[in-house]
């Protein structure tokens, strides 16, 4: 069983264990994790060795002369040449030499990364302060999240030994989608579409028919990590996700799940998107204010303005919010929200709507919230033949 | 300390206080000094072209990507005639700032102050026909830099270029009788503006410097034996000049 | 005429306030050198707090220090301000006001005036033998530039911080409403003039300031690195002014040309800023290079290794620096461009190559001595070439995907900026410390003070190439749990290291206090300086020096006022046979 971090055999044997730890501490045991890790490490290592060797010449020679040349008064330096040109001309070529070889090297191994297969399947990508929304090609997006640095980030799953593509655009400033374990960073622009692939190639995940759940593979290994790594502002630190690489049939299965949001009542919808689509970053459901007013108790009550202006708090007003952030700003916040046009379906604003309607601190709205729910479920079902 | 040829009958007048200069103390002598200041002056234009060659890169990079637009901005925002007129203005400076620098080469006073006059009414003239007929109009007219532009009651709004699909492509035409706004004339203009008013900027410099060597020339400060600061106050206005030989045409004239 | 310069630069005047006009309004490039010495000290010292609280928000994985106000709990509201605009101080942003302040402070109010404009100014036109700079004027007005551009920086902070980091990329840059932005940015553009002035002057002084008899290779390596240098600030500076200009206007007047959302383009910001500031990565580490050739040279008595192509390296660093900017923009821009600039990159790496080198071959056959300005060469040598060879890996593209933007890249810089540069300008203040303060100071506290800022140093940084490789983004305030350990240990390195500065500060006050008077020449140095009075005189030399020698024949020469019984010469007739090859 191909799991990540113990690959090299069984773990009993010293040199396993010590390569085991040699790959922790350079890339977290991810390595060999994708197609573009084999070939960018090899480059990485080239380079590492070359380094090392100079260096621990360097240093020996160092250390050695300043003992044994060391000063002591009334003994003469012997007398020796300040100049050789051929010493001078060998240590300017062989590190050119070297470096020419690390360009080519790194060149080679870059090119691909570059040229996704034209059988990639695509993925677009949106990212916002602070969250990254990710649509699959049925339309589904994640709605499982996990709290990775202390916020709520999606869990998404990639397919095991087929290129996916990321289609990448942010609607704000520059976010830069990074994959460690992947060995893949492409910049998101606000302006211009980028792109990127990549070809997992370790199962990390499985679904466990019996319990109902995903697990991993390796209990010690979560999967892997996507990151932001363009500083963005207040919660750069916490713009992350998890990735899941799953067999293809899981893959498929994790797809049609995500896509199939219609058996989830609108309360419990609208509590998983306030996470998976980021609205957490900024609006906390417990009073205390970050970047967004916090949603709890806002329900029914009147909201005022920057403007002077104010507006009820109901499924207009928060299908505006979402759609037309800038269109009234709430007196004492500024106009930092992005837009969710196109992505959200009208389910989905009815959701989140509905999960506010049940953080009101009316109790009556709680219910009535609750009986809204399973009211539409129970017509949902019935619609269906 | 002075070091004026001695034996000399003609000097029972007082010595003007070029022909007394000596140099720092810290100078071997006048040449090196000379010599250094001019260097010094010459790295600091170097500066300046680089300062400018700023803007001539985002000029470059937006007039790359909308040939058209930027043509279209240039003919329909700036005349070209108002343009070449400061042209020659300038040009004409140039050459009487050299004529007062061979006036001081020469020990001619007059010569000297009389075309440095004329390069301060050239350099007034330039600025008041940037101010009086481009500048004023514009602004009266909102052809005004970036997210300020309002042309014929167009506003660029932040937001506006991203909202339409993301994507920057697909942007506004607003049709305005004879002239349609392209979707980047807020950016011509934003580039047109602060290139324009930094170089005018340095004109008004100019004339502040200007003025100094006038009233240094006027107390006799300035004689073939020493004329460093005049001659480098020449170099940095040939230097205005020439940046603006480069603003015309790639503003008024693509 | 002369007579009254014959007093040391130091000597206060007869009254109180004519002393303090003599500093204000003075035009003694060492005075302006002193000064520019305080600010920078102190602009490290500020920018060094910053680094130990982001240091220690770091210590835990989520927010510890920092609380949720934003506020920190140590330091309280004094270091960050109060909250701007109505804008909502939010968690995270104290950690991030924290290190774009460390950074902007310690990159444009520390390291990039601190060599040339300190050292340099007190020592460049007295190792060309000159009484003073080419235009003295000019260098004290720089000063006051100087001054004036960090006061808008300190408002910036005073005003609610900065939290752009310090590359101030748009359009974050452009569109946050955080206070302080627009007057750092402002106090960086007026930095700049003061840094073009400064380097203006240092040309024309090289130029038309030697004394006669001085060749180009006659001058110090010191000399040619600052003057290296110079031309780098003249070229490089102006296109950071206009970029910084242009990020003001499109913060005020919105202009457009950096905004996406007005049809802007973010990407040319990133060229505009990288072309000042890669050249400025060099600006940064020459002037240390130069002070490295001077301590190896003096301390190992020894003609140093390869003179001209150290000299010419320099010059050849300078030049290259200005064709490697996008290397810093390897995952933001198309691949072609990404080819051409990692290929230049590693043409700048060997001029390096070559001087680390000579240094380490200038050591074979010395007389070395280990006092402080020695160990911290060797401290250089060790810590600048960890950070030189993986400079390769950043510039490699495959390996640069990766590593971009994490703190495998903070660990890079921190050892060419601070085991590079800050350690060889902690070894040029003791070198030339009794020289320019007349102090002798206490050697072997001094030495511990080297041996505790090389441990905290490698303590703190080395395990950040770990955490960087692992897959740790920088500028992360929070970050998840598996890294912990790792920060901790950075952490605790940071502690040790500002035990080692704090201990140096400490024996530099002492010195100033009640140290033995210095002689002339402790160290046994064969360039000008070590010929003038310690402190010099106000006028550098009581006479014009005479260029006898090169500046590193110590197998031909004695240095001056050094007692022959401590420098024995070599081998008169080995000396003799060396001179026929
Ligand atoms: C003093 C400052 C300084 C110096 C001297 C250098 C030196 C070098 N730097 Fe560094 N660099 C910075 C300061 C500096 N850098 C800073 C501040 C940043 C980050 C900015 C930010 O984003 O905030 C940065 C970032 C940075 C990047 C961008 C990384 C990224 O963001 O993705 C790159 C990429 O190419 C790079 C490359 C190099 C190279 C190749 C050198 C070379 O010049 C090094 C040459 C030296 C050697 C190689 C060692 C000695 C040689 C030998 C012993 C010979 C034998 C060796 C071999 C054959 C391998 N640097
Ligand atoms: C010259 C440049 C320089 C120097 C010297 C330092 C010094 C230090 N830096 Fe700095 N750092 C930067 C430049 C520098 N840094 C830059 C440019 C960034 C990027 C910012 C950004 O992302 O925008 C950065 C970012 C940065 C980060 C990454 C933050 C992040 O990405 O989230 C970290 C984290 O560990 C860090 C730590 C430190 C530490 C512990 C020191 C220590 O070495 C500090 C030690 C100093 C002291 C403790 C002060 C004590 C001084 C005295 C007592 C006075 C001494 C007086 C005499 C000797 C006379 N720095
Ligand atoms: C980048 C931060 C950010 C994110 C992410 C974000 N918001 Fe907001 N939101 C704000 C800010 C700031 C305001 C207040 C200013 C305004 O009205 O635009 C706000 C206001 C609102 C309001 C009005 C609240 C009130 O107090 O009247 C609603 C409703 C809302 N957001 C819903 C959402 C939903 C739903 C999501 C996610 C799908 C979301 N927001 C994501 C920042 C954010
Ligand atoms: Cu998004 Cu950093
Ligand atoms: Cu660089």
């Amino acid at each position: 069983m191909p799991t990540p971090g113990a690959h090299h055999g069984p773990a009993s044997m010293p040199l396993t264990l010590a390569l085991d730890w040699w790959d922790k501490l350079w890339f977290n045991g991810h390595v060999d994790s994708s197609t573009f890790s084999a070939s960018s490490d090899g480059v990485f290592f080239y380079i590492f060795w070359t380094s090392t060797a100079f260096f621990v010449l360097l240093m020996a020679l160092m250390f050695w002369w300043a003992w044994k040349y060391r000063r002591i008064p009334g003994v003469a330096p012997e007398a020796s040449v300040s100049h050789n040109t051929i010493l001078e001309l060998t240590w300017s070529i062989i590190p050119t030499i070297l470096f020419a070889i690390m360009f080519i090297w790194g060149l080679v191994a870059y090119l691909p990364m570059k040229i996704a297969p034209a059988d990639s399947e695509v993925i677009s990508v949106t990212a916002k302060k602070w969250a990254w929304s990710i649509v699959y090609d049925n339309g589904a997006s994640p709605l499982q999240t996990e709290k990775l640095a202390d916020m709520d980030g999606p869990v998404f799953a990639l397919p095991v030994d087929r290129p996916t593509k990321f289609i990448m655009s942010s609607q704000d400033v520059i976010h830069s989608m990074y994959l460690p374990a992947f060995r893949a960073k492409r910049d998101v622009f606000p302006n211009f579409y980028t792109g990127q692939w990549v070809q997992p190639t370790k199962i990390s995940h499985r679904w466990n028919e019996t319990e109902k759940v995903w697990e991993p593979v390796n209990p010690l290994d979560k999967g892997y990590y996507l990151t932001c790594a363009e500083y963005c502002g207040d919660q750069h630190s916490q713009m992350m996700g998890r990735i899941m690489v799953l067999a293809e049939p899981d893959y498929q299965l994790w797809k049609s799940q995500q896509a199939d949001t219609g058996g989830i009542p609108l309360t419990e919808l609208g509590e998983k998107l306030h996470k998976s689509k980021g609205c957490v970053a900024c609006h906390s459901v417990d009073g205390s204010s970050g970047t967004g007013p916090s949603w709890k108790g806002i329900w029914g009550q009147s909201r005022k303005f920057k403007d002077g202006g104010s507006a009820v708090a109901d499924e207009n007003y928060i299908r505006e919010s979402m759609l037309e952030p800038g269109k009234h700003i709430v007196d004492g916040y500024s106009n930092q929200m992005p837009t969710f046009q196109g992505q959200v379906t009208d389910r989905e604003i009815l959701a989140v709507a509905t999960y506010i309607k049940t953080l009101s601190d009316n109790e009556a709205d709680k219910e009535a919230a609750k009986a809204a729910a399973a009211e539409e479920l129970k017509q949902k079902t019935e619609a269906k033949p | 300390m002075t070091t004026l040829p001695m034996g000399n009958a003609a000097l029972d007048r007082e010595l003007e206080p070029h022909e007394r200069y000596v140099p720092g103390h810290h100078w071997r002598n006048a040449q090196d000094e000379m010599e250094a200041a001019k260097l010094g002056m010459w790295l600091f234009l170097a500066t300046e072209i680089l300062l400018f060659a700023g803007f001539f890169c985002a000029y470059t990079v937006f007039r790359y990507w909308y040939p058209d637009n930027w043509h279209a901005a240039s003919r329909h925002y700036l005349n070209w005639k108002i343009g070449a007129a400061n042209t020659v203005v300038l040009l004409l400076s140039s050459f009487t700032i050299v004529l007062a620098i061979r006036g001081a080469q020469t020990n001619r006073k007059g010569m000297m102050l009389v075309n440095l006059f004329i390069t301060e009414l050239c350099a007034a003239f330039f600025l008041i026909v940037k101010l009086g007929w481009e500048y004023a109009p514009k602004w009266q007219k909102g052809e005004l830099p970036g997210a300020n532009f309002t042309y014929g009651g167009h506003t660029v709004e932040a937001g506006e270029a991203a909202a339409h699909g993301g994507l920057i492509d697909s942007i506004f035409h607003v049709d305005h009788g004879s002239y349609v706004t392209n979707a980047y004339d807020h950016i011509f203009l934003s580039i047109y503006w602060i290139s324009t008013a930094t170089h005018g900027f340095h004109v008004l410099v100019g004339m502040i410097v200007i003025g100094w060597a006038m009233w240094l020339a006027s107390r006799g400060h300035y004689g073939p034996r020493h004329y460093t600061s005049l001659e480098n106050v020449g170099l940095y206005w040939h230097i205005v000049d020439i940046i603006w030989i480069f603003l015309f045409p790639l503003l008024y004239l693509v | 005429m002369s007579g009254h310069h014959d007093v040391s630069y130091l000597a206060p005047k007869d009254t109180f306030w004519k002393s303090v006009w003599a500093w204000v309004y003075t035009l003694d490039h060492k005075r302006i050198g002193v000064m520019y010495l305080a600010a920078t000290l102190l602009a490290f010292f500020l920018g060094g707090v910053f680094a130990i609280v982001l240091r220690t928000e770091l210590w835990e994985p989520t927010r510890t220090v920092i609380t949720d106000a934003g506020q920190t709990q140590t330091t309280g509201q004094v270091l960050f301000g109060w909250k701007e605009n109505g804008q909502q101080v939010t968690a995270n942003n104290a950690y991030n006001r924290a290190f774009t302040l460390h950074g902007t402070i310690m990159v444009f109010l520390f390291i990039i005036p601190a060599v040339p404009a300190a050292l340099g100014n007190i020592f460049l036109p007295i190792m060309l033998g000159a009484k003073d700079v080419a235009f003295p004027r000019v260098n004290l007005f720089s000063w006051y530039i100087y001054v004036f551009g960090s006061i808008f920086a300190i408002w910036s902070i005073i005003h609610g911080g900065v939290e752009t980091g310090w590359t101030f990329y748009t359009p974050y840059s452009s569109s946050t409403n955080w206070g302080g932005v627009t007057s750092m940015v402002l106090g960086a553009f007026i930095l700049g003039f003061s840094s073009i002035f400064t380097g203006i002057n240092f040309i024309a002084t090289v130029h038309k300031l030697r004394v006669p008899g001085m060749g180009w290779f006659d001058m110090p390596l010191f000399v040619w690195a600052v003057y290296a240098t110079a031309i780098m600030q003249v070229l490089a500076t102006p296109v950071l002014g206009i970029t910084l200009a242009m990020l003001v206007f499109e913060r005020t007047l919105h202009i457009g040309i950096f905004d996406p959302a007005l049809g802007g383009d973010p990407v040319l910001f990133q060229h505009f800023f990288w072309f000042y500031s890669h050249p400025a990565v060099y600006i940064m580490i020459v002037p240390g290079m130069g002070i490295i050739s001077e301590l190896i040279a003096v301390n190992c008595r020894k003609r140093i290794f390869g003179y001209r192509a150290i000299a010419f390296s320099s010059i050849a660093i300078a030049a290259i620096s200005f064709l490697v900017w996008a290397h810093h923009m390897l995952t933001s821009q198309t691949a072609a461009l990404n080819a051409i600039f990692s290929a230049l990159t590693f043409l700048v790496a060997i001029p390096t190559a070559i001087k680390v080198f000579n240094w380490v071959a200038t050591m074979y056959k010395a007389s070395i001595s280990l006092n402080t300005g020695m160990l911290y060469a060797m401290a250089f040598l060790f810590c600048f070439t960890i950070g030189g060879l993986t400079g390769p890996p950043l510039a490699t593209l495959a390996t640069d995907i990766h590593l971009h933007d994490t703190y495998f890249v903070v660990a890079h810089f921190h050892y060419v900026m601070m085991g590079g540069t800050v350690l060889a300008f902690l070894g040029g203040l003791h070198h030339w410390w009794p020289k320019f303060t007349g102090r002798m100071y206490n050697e072997n506290l001094a030495r511990l003070g080297c041996i505790l800022v090389f441990i905290g140093f490698n303590l703190t940084f080395f395990i950040q190439f770990f955490l960087g490789t692992q897959g740790m983004p920088r500028r992360y305030a929070t970050y998840v749990d598996e890294f912990e350990w790792m920060h901790k240990i950075s952490t605790t390195g940071s502690y040790v290291l500002a035990s080692g500065l704090l201990l140096h500060l400490m024996v530099f006050i002492q010195s100033l206090m009640g140290g033995a008077q210095a002689p002339k020449n402790p160290w046994g140095g064969l360039t000008f300086e070590w010929e003038t009075d310690s402190p010099p005189i106000e006028h550098n030399f009581p006479h014009e020096p005479v260029i006898t020698h090169g500046p590193y024949d110590y197998d031909t020469e004695y240095p001056p006022h050094c007692d022959p019984r401590d420098y024995p010469l070599p081998d008169q007739a080995k000396v003799a046979a060396l001179a026929h090859h």
